[in-house]
């Protein structure tokens, strides 16, 4: 159990605002006080993390569903409120951990690293399409990462709540959606560009302002090793981002079996080099079966397909060939 | 260019060996060449630090990888005749950039004019996540020949 104090320790106006949230007013126990989160396990919904004067009430935690398992609660990221001034913000901890991730039959060793997340938030304060925090130390020297939520949606949700068919979304919305992920796409451009990897692209890991529209990346602490092609990775899940775009969805033998509109005399189509080049049963080429789909984007599609013969080997070449695609597509 | 002023780009795989076979049979006897094994191994993992381990312990445990590859690479050379004095070697960590950027550094700074690399011969989706040194050299080297053995 890590070490922690009574909120009577707090600034009276402080502890005053704890004991009156509505929170801690529906705690069976007192609030504890934590100024060192290294053992974060301890630390609770309803208790107050104070780092470097600041108060930060735990409200909620974040959930994230992955490698197949929905709704996983992540201890180490709360949300919290800031006791003074009632904005509501997301606290990351410190949590180091080394895992690998099985891409296809490659595994690629991953690290989750506070201080690459604070080093990038850091380079891009100010920048639109980032998400933004500032860095807080504990008593323990921790970096505890602040973070303001971005007011909107994750796209995979933005792209599935379009009731349109594939046509009419490809010709209607994609044009925009397009434009927006290429400033999104020069972003990350301009994290490698300082030597920096997103680490963990993915739709969900994008978040479109309510209001803006604008695309901001979130999640920063993923690192992986790859000395001889650092950006691959990040490259890689680009086009995977953009494929589904592309194609409202992403699809498999199945997937085209099961729609009554693509079938069997589809399927009959796709040959081997149309799969992606890592995920083997994901279909890239995606105008066999949207034929209207234009052969300069469905080029760059075919980019990460096992029928490739060259690899975009910076962001900024998919960027280039996406801006001469999208050209196309809005005339 | 001083195409005889070599590099053998070396690790511990058996191409890289098949490449010091290579320059061996073809330069035996010759004393106009200079040769330099060069071994480049990439940064720490990010992970490296947090086991209490220094920078210059993960160099000392790297060098010393090498010299054992450098050893293996100047018995080679010596068996096909190449005399001792035209042999550099040459271990370096490849700082903020890939291997093969590492390698073309050391070639454009000390003016080699020709690089030797093994091929490992990968698939693709193998090449696109991992990189492939020799087709590196190959794209971005320039004014330099560039012998890939596989």
């Amino acid at each position: 159990m890590g070490k922690y104090t009574e909120i009577s320790s707090l600034p009276d106006a402080i502890a005053r605002n704890v004991k009156e949230h509505r929170v801690t007013r529906s705690l069976r126990r007192a609030p504890r006080v934590y100024t060192d989160t290294t053992d974060f396990t301890s630390i609770d919904y309803g208790d107050i993390i104070q780092v470097e004067d600041r108060y930060f009430l735990i409200t909620a935690y974040t959930k994230e569903g992955r490698f197949g398992v929905d709704d996983q609660v992540k201890q180490w990221v709360p949300k919290v409120e800031d006791l003074a001034s009632g904005v509501p913000y997301i606290v990351k901890l410190v949590f180091h951990e080394t895992f690998d991730i099985h891409l296809g039959q490659f595994i690629i060793p991953c690290y989750r690293s506070p201080e690459k997340e604070a080093r990038v938030l850091e380079l891009v304060q100010g920048r639109p399409h980032f998400m933004q925090g500032e860095i807080l130390l504990d008593t323990a020297g921790n970096l505890v990462r602040v973070i303001t939520p971005v007011n909107g949606n994750r796209l995979d949700k933005v792209i599935q709540r379009s009731e349109r068919a594939h046509e009419a979304y490809f010709f209607e919305e994609l044009p925009d959606i397009l434009a927006r992920f290429l400033d999104a796409m020069q972003a990350i451009s301009f994290l490698h560009a300082h030597g920096f990897r997103h680490g963990d692209i993915r739709r969900d890991h994008v978040f479109v302002d309510r209001y803006t529209g604008v695309f901001h990346w979130i999640d920063f602490d993923y690192d992986f090793y790859l000395p001889e092609k650092p950006f691959a990775l990040d490259l890689l899940e680009l086009g995977n981002i953009l494929i589904y775009l592309t194609g409202k969805g992403d699809y498999n033998p199945r997937e085209l079996l099961a729609d009554p509109k693509l079938g069997d005399t589809v399927l009959q189509t796709i040959a081997p080099s149309d799969f992606s080049l890592i995920a083997q049963n994901r279909i890239v080429n995606l105008r066999k079966i949207f034929p209207y789909i234009p052969e300069k984007l469905n080029n760059i599609l075919l980019h990460f397909s096992l029928g490739t013969e060259v690899f975009y080997e910076t962001v900024e070449e998919i960027h280039h060939d996406l801006s001469d695609a999208l050209h196309e597509l809005s005339r | 260019m001083e195409w005889k002023k070599i590099i053998i780009a070396i690790d511990d795989s058996p191409r890289s060996f098949n490449a010091v076979e290579y320059v061996g049979s073809l330069l035996g006897q010759r004393e106009d060449v200079v040769l330099c094994l060069l071994h480049i191994y990439p940064e720490p993992p990010p992970d490296y630090y947090r086991s209490g381990a220094s920078l210059d312990d993960y160099r000392k445990e790297q060098e010393q990888k090498a010299r054992r590859l450098f050893d293996r690479a100047e018995a080679i050379l010596s068996r096909h005749g190449v005399a001792a004095a035209v042999i550099t070697s040459r271990c370096l960590m490849a700082d903020h950039k890939s291997i093969s950027a590492a390698i073309l550094d050391m070639q454009v700074r000390e003016h080699f004019g020709t690089i030797v690399v093994g091929k490992r011969g990968i698939p693709k989706a193998e090449e696109f996540l991992f990189g492939s040194i020799s087709n590196a050299l190959v794209h971005t080297g320039k004014d330099i020949a560039v012998w890939v053995i596989g």
